[in-house]
């Protein structure tokens, strides 16, 4: 149950991003009933993105090289940067007045650009991959690649049938679950359900809406809280192909309020529209498909813990390592974890740099480096005998 | 401009005082029609100090604008003529001839023709003289070697004399059946002069033994009359009832060119009149080098554009006139259509074929000589009223391409485009700098407008797109500059004659002869070139010598891209005979341009100097800066191109002190600035990464910033590294980056050094041990040892260094830290 807890701890950045605190829903009604209804739903509707069937699956050992609540980048050229950047710019003036809205721009589930803080980068590009992405629309079970690929990965032996049949089963429960809920609960209408599945759709514009999104005052705008700033934004998405634009609209930027946000998806697609395509079709161009970060040879994790991002092997590569592996792996990670915890306790200014070459049982070595902020994790499985070996191969790893 | 804010500077000072004005007329009206001293003297006082406040209030807003917008010169006009003219009026001459072949100006008197080199209109030669023998002169020309003299003396006979042996002998054609229209020296290989005959044309070749001319081909066709200019060297011939049928030829030192015979066009009239197309209505003009013919219908009121082609001709448009009196001149490839009877200029850019005028029609302007800007329009003023009756006067020629002369007078005035004055009355930034950038005359001065047209429009905050639609022209320009430097207008045109309609159309044909010489000239300078870089990296520090030899290869490069563009045109032979014949002067260009980049450096510091100084509020600044610049530039180049060099410090280097307050306005600007940049493959200036990172970390912006770092749009180099880790004082995670940054680029002395500062000093010395690293001192690791009171550390340390620094444990810091050690433990 420890990893369930892990996990539910990893929703409470979203609830807060999207909710506000519960002190905050407390503050606004002390009896608990409102905070209490938030939670309800948020909870369930989270909990639906990792049900299959009537079990609620969570991540195994076998996602021991996986960070969750990190960002998978693409790597990008420079001048495709550039021209990046120059949308972003773009994106930045829409909102008119002096003041630069932020975004966020996802290719595929990778993030491309961002002008948030790290953490709300994390939050919000976590997000988006969970319900926003080209691949969160079509598909109707859980977009969490990487859960998702691990579940098709173990299940597939554990529920008889294919993969597709699981989905179906899951799809079908959480139906059920959600028309009985409002029947058991005290029914309150007005609670916004950002995790709710199947809400967002994809306008002929290429705006992304979401007809169920409700506020305290009836229907309304999706808007998120940002950390460290009192004030709310309201969300508003382009799709167009794999890329995904996330705009952050200030309130404040908005003479008339919410009946603005149209004035502003228009200049949008007037000015920015030509930009977009062109940098869709160069990334895609671009693009080296699921694969794209493989490194022959070995299976790692790197985290650079600074900026909430991460890159690791491909979950299929992942899973062509032995169970003594992993499982080795995923020792070493506790301990790292623990380590990492008694020296922050220590010492919260200093980071600790330690690394650690472990010989699996099967003779696979299994490798985590902590330095300067950054941490890489790594099993090698074809690794020759000797540590100095490993090392080496680590090294050059390191220096790519 | 100043005459165009008289009236607003009256509007606006009457409704400023309009209280003031109000009381002092009730006041009058009151009194009226008793009058007396001082009345309402109270009342007027009150207006008077209401209007010289406004007055002076706005001169001062006048100033600072025109200060920071463009500094006009003055009166608008965006064409005029130089005080003072150039004068050759003698008595008793029999006329002034213009022989554009070797750009003399000719005057025969009674026994001699004494004639001026205009060529350089600068310099006022007195005028050399050869005797003649007395009689009609219909026109004369010198040969192209200035060998030998011929005047034409009537229409069947033309005389010659050799300048060297003084033997005369002349050359008649039958007067029964032909005349003689006139005669041309030509380059051409197979003959050496044109006879144009009412019969056709007689190519004629010189026989220097014989002192006579033989026949080498006569071309039999009807002839009313032809225009030739030696600058195109190509011969228009009208034939026909309404002289709208034209044959053409090229003598070009590359051989002959028949064009192929074509019709120009002429609006008809109702009455069966028929109109006859006069020899004054046809001009030829080389713009570009290209060849045009400019036909005017004085019916149609248009001005009809032919392109000349090597096999075609091609009508490319008209341009409307408003006058039945049209010249053409061409200055800087910019045509100049004079409307003469209603006095004004209408000026034209085809580099684009873009038929619409560069600006407004405005009159031609005649300038005063130098002196401050208020003296010089008061002397205009005399000198306009002085002159003001011949301005378009019935006896002024216009002379090709670019001269005009007064022949009442015996004046010769050039003219010249005022690039100020189009400059500030130009809205459209694009069009205008695309514009600057084409202009060769003044490199200098269109160089200087670019870059000050960049700051205002960047100061204005104008939107991000139009400032990065104009950074566009400049860096292409610039980079079209370096691809093509050495035969820069070749290669425009080139690509221009692709991209044209009739792509499979190819223009003139140019000697090959000329093309060689300027490429073992362009080849002997490259070597030159690469020489200087050398020996001056040679005398410079390591990295200074990195730099510039990353500079010579380039420059190297370009040369053979040059080289090898010219090369390509050479065998192509599809570029015309006047931009060859300029490409060693663009040449030096292109070396003194790279040589420039090499001392960007140097003219950088001597920038900063300037940007020091206190003189820099905000009006003293482009006081301050323009001298540095104009010297900086004036010394040693010639081209309007403007580098990332020139562009990171004479504009976003001075804008950035300027703009202060919010930086994410020039944020958005550099990026787009580097955008540009990439696009074209140019490397900007690493200081211009150094100040992105000043302003975003100025604005917290720190994790863009490392997005930035991380997708390398700021390109890795020690500047950039070292201000990473400087700003990162604030941001830790900042810090890291820079010091990854100087991992990356091996810089491992800084590396050390900064691991050092931030106590990592274990993984300091595993470093220096992996990499070698003896430069750092070890009493800076053992310093850091020590802070951290941990005698094991300190001896860990002191032991490395006892261990692996040869000579370490003699020296007097081993002593002293044993010491410490001795007394910790």
């Amino acid at each position: 149950m420890c990893s369930f807890a892990r996990n539910f701890k990893r929703s409470t950045p979203l609830f807060v991003m999207f909710l506000g605190s519960v002190r905050m829903l407390l503050d606004k009604q002390p009896s608990g009933e409102l905070a209490r209804t938030h939670l309800y739903f948020f909870v369930t509707d989270y909990l639906t993105d990792f049900k299959t069937g009537k079990r609620i699956q969570f991540p195994s050992f076998r996602e021991c090289l996986r960070e969750q609540g990190t960002v998978q980048m693409l790597t990008i050229s420079r001048d495709m940067a550039i021209e990046i950047q120059s949308l972003v710019t773009l994106l930045g003036s829409l909102c008119g007045g002096i003041t630069m809205c932020n975004s966020l721009i996802l290719f595929e589930d990778l993030l491309v650009s961002t002008t948030l803080s790290p953490d709300d980068t994390a939050n919000l590009s976590n997000y988006g991959v969970m319900r926003l992405t080209p691949h969160a629309l079509s598909s109707t079970s859980s977009s969490w690649s990487y859960v998702r690929m691990s579940k098709s990965a173990s299940n597939v032996s554990v529920v008889s049938g294919s993969p597709n049949a699981v989905l179906a089963t899951s799809h079908g429960s959480w139906h059920t679950s959600r028309d009985t809920a409002p029947g058991e609960e005290p029914r309150i209408a007005n609670v916004p359900r950002p995790l709710q599945r199947d809400k967002w759709t994809k306008g002929v514009d290429g705006f992304l809406l979401n007809d169920g999104w409700v506020t305290s005052s009836g229907p309304g705008n999706p808007a998120v809280w940002l950390q460290h700033t009192e004030e709310r934004l309201y969300l508003c998405v382009y799709q167009y192909k794999s890329l995904t634009l996330i705009l952050l609209i200030p309130l404040s930027s908005l003479v008339n309020g919410e009946q603005d946000i149209p004035l502003v998806k228009k200049q949008l697609l007037d000015n920015a529209s030509q930009k977009i395509v062109n940098i869709e079709e160069k990334l895609s161009r671009g693009w080296g498909g699921e694969n794209a970060y493989h490194v022959s040879g070995y299976r790692y994790l790197l985290v650079d813990g600074d900026r909430n991002v991460s890159r690791a092997s491909p979950a299929a590569k992942v899973n062509t390592l032995s169970k003594d592996s992993l499982l080795a792996l995923n020792k070493l990670r506790e301990e790292v974890d623990i380590e990492k915890a008694r020296s922050k306790l220590d010492n919260p200014e200093h980071e600790k740099d330690f690394e650690a070459c472990i010989r699996a049982r099967n003779n696979a070595w299994v490798i985590a480096k902590v330095s300067r902020g950054k941490e890489l994790y790594m099993a090698l499985e074809k690794a020759s005998e000797t540590l100095l070996y490993a090392s080496d191969a680590m090294e050059k790893f390191s220096d790519r | 401009m100043k005459e165009r804010r008289t009236p607003s500077v009256l509007k606006r000072v009457l409704l400023n005082c309009a209280s003031e004005a109000k009381e002092y007329g009730r006041c009058i009206v009151e009194r009226v029609p008793e009058i007396e001293k001082d009345m309402c003297s109270k009342e007027f006082q009150a207006l008077r100090a209401c209007m010289q406040k406004v007055t002076t209030m706005l001169q001062r807003s006048y100033r600072d604008q025109s200060q920071v917008v463009i500094s006009g010169s003055g009166a608008l006009s965006h064409v005029y003529i130089q005080q003072p003219p150039w004068r050759c009026s003698i008595p008793e001459t029999q006329g002034i001839y213009y022989d554009d072949g070797n750009k003399l100006l000719l005057s025969p008197s009674s026994d001699q023709v004494l004639s001026w080199k205009i060529a350089s209109y600068a310099q006022h030669d007195p005028p050399s003289s050869d005797l003649f023998s007395e009689g009609p002169v219909l026109s004369i020309r010198y040969s192209l070697d200035r060998k030998v003299i011929g005047i034409q003396r009537s229409n069947n006979e033309i005389q010659f004399k050799n300048r060297e042996t003084g033997a005369t002998f002349s050359r008649r054609c039958k007067p029964e059946s032909e005349s003689i229209l006139g005669f041309f020296w030509t380059d051409c290989p197979s003959c050496d002069i044109i006879f144009v005959k009412t019969s056709g044309i007689d190519l004629l070749s010189y026989e220097a033994e014989l002192n006579t001319l033989r026949l080498v081909e006569a071309k039999r066709f009807n002839v009313s009359w032809y225009v030739y200019t030696h600058e195109s060297r190509m011969v228009l011939l009208a034939s026909g009832m309404q002289c709208t049928t034209f044959f053409g030829y090229q003598f070009s030192s590359g051989g002959i060119v028949r064009l192929p015979k074509f019709e120009m066009s002429m609006v008809k009239t109702e009455a069966n009149q028929k109109r006859v197309l006069a020899v004054e209505d046809v001009h030829i003009v080389t713009i570009y080098g290209r060849i045009y013919s400019l036909q005017h219908d004085k019916a149609g009121m248009v001005l009809n554009m032919y392109r000349f082609y090597r096999d075609a001709v091609v009508h490319q448009g008209s341009l409307p006139t408003y006058s039945s009196r049209v010249a053409v001149s061409v200055v800087d490839n910019v045509l100049l259509v004079h409307q003469i009877d209603a006095k004004v200029v209408i000026i034209y850019d085809l580099f684009h074929d873009s038929l619409a005028p560069v600006s407004a029609p405005l009159p031609l302007r005649l300038r005063g000589s130098s002196g401050n800007l208020r003296q010089g329009v008061q002397l205009e003023d005399n000198l306009t009223s002085s002159y003001s009756a011949t301005i378009y006067g019935d006896k002024w020629t216009f002379l090709v391409p670019d001269l005009i002369f007064d022949v009442d007078h015996g004046l010769l005035w050039k003219i010249n485009l005022d690039l100020d004055g189009i400059a500030a009355s130009s809205s459209d930034i694009t069009s205008l700098l695309e514009f600057l950038q084409c202009r060769k005359s003044d490199p200098t001065k269109s160089k200087l407008l670019c870059l000050e047209i960049m700051r205002s429009i960047i100061l204005e905050r104008r939107p991000v797109s139009a400032v990065s639609m104009a950074m566009d022209v400049l860096v292409a320009s610039f980079s079209h500059f370096v691809k093509f430097g050495a035969v820069s207008q070749g290669g425009a045109d080139r690509r221009a004659s692709e991209t044209d309609q009739s792509s499979s159309v190819q223009p003139m044909e140019t000697p090959s002869r000329l093309c060689t010489d300027s490429m073992s000239g362009m080849m002997n300078s490259g070597d030159l070139l690469k020489q200087e870089f050398l020996n001056r990296a040679e005398t410079n520090a390591q990295q200074r010598m990195m730099v510039e030899n990353e500079l010579s290869n380039d420059a190297t490069t370009s040369v053979i891209a040059g080289a090898q563009a010219l090369s390509f045109s050479g065998s192509d032979s599809d570029t015309n005979l006047e931009t060859r014949t300029s490409v060693p002067e663009k040449y030096d260009n292109s070396v003194t341009e790279a040589r420039r980049s090499i001392e960007g450096e140097r003219g950088a510091e001597t920038s900063d100097v300037k940007r020091e100084e206190p003189a820099l509020q905000t009006e003293g600044l482009y006081r301050a800066v323009e001298p540095c610049i104009s010297n900086y530039l004036g010394s040693q180049f010639s081209t309007s191109a403007i580098s990332p060099d020139e562009m990171y410090h004479f504009v976003f280097a001075i804008i950035e002190d300027e703009m202060g307050g919010d930086p994410s306005y020039l944020v958005s600007i550099l990026v787009e600035y580097l955008r540009s940049a990439c696009k074209e493959k140019l490397k900007v200036q690493p200081n211009l990464h150094v100040m992105m990172i000043q302003l975003l970390a100025r604005s917290n912006r720190f994790s863009e910033l490392g997005l930035f770092v991380i997708n390398k749009i700021l390109e890795p180099s020690k500047e950039v590294a070292l201000q990473l880790c400087e700003s990162g004082h604030q941001n830790l995670q900042t810090r890291k980056l820079g010091l990854d940054m100087l991992r990356h680029l091996s810089l491992h002395h800084d590396y050390v050094d900064l691991l050092l500062q931030d106590g990592h000093y274990l993984e300091a010395l595993r470093y220096a041990r992996r990499h070698k690293v003896i430069t750092v001192r070890p009493s800076l690791f053992l310093e850091a040892a020590l802070s951290t009171d941990d005698s094991q550390q300190l001896a860990a340390v002191l032991r490395f260094f006892s261990d692996f620094t040869p000579g370490f444990k003699s020296t007097a810091e081993k002593e002293r830290y044993h010491q410490v050690l001795a007394e910790l433990s």
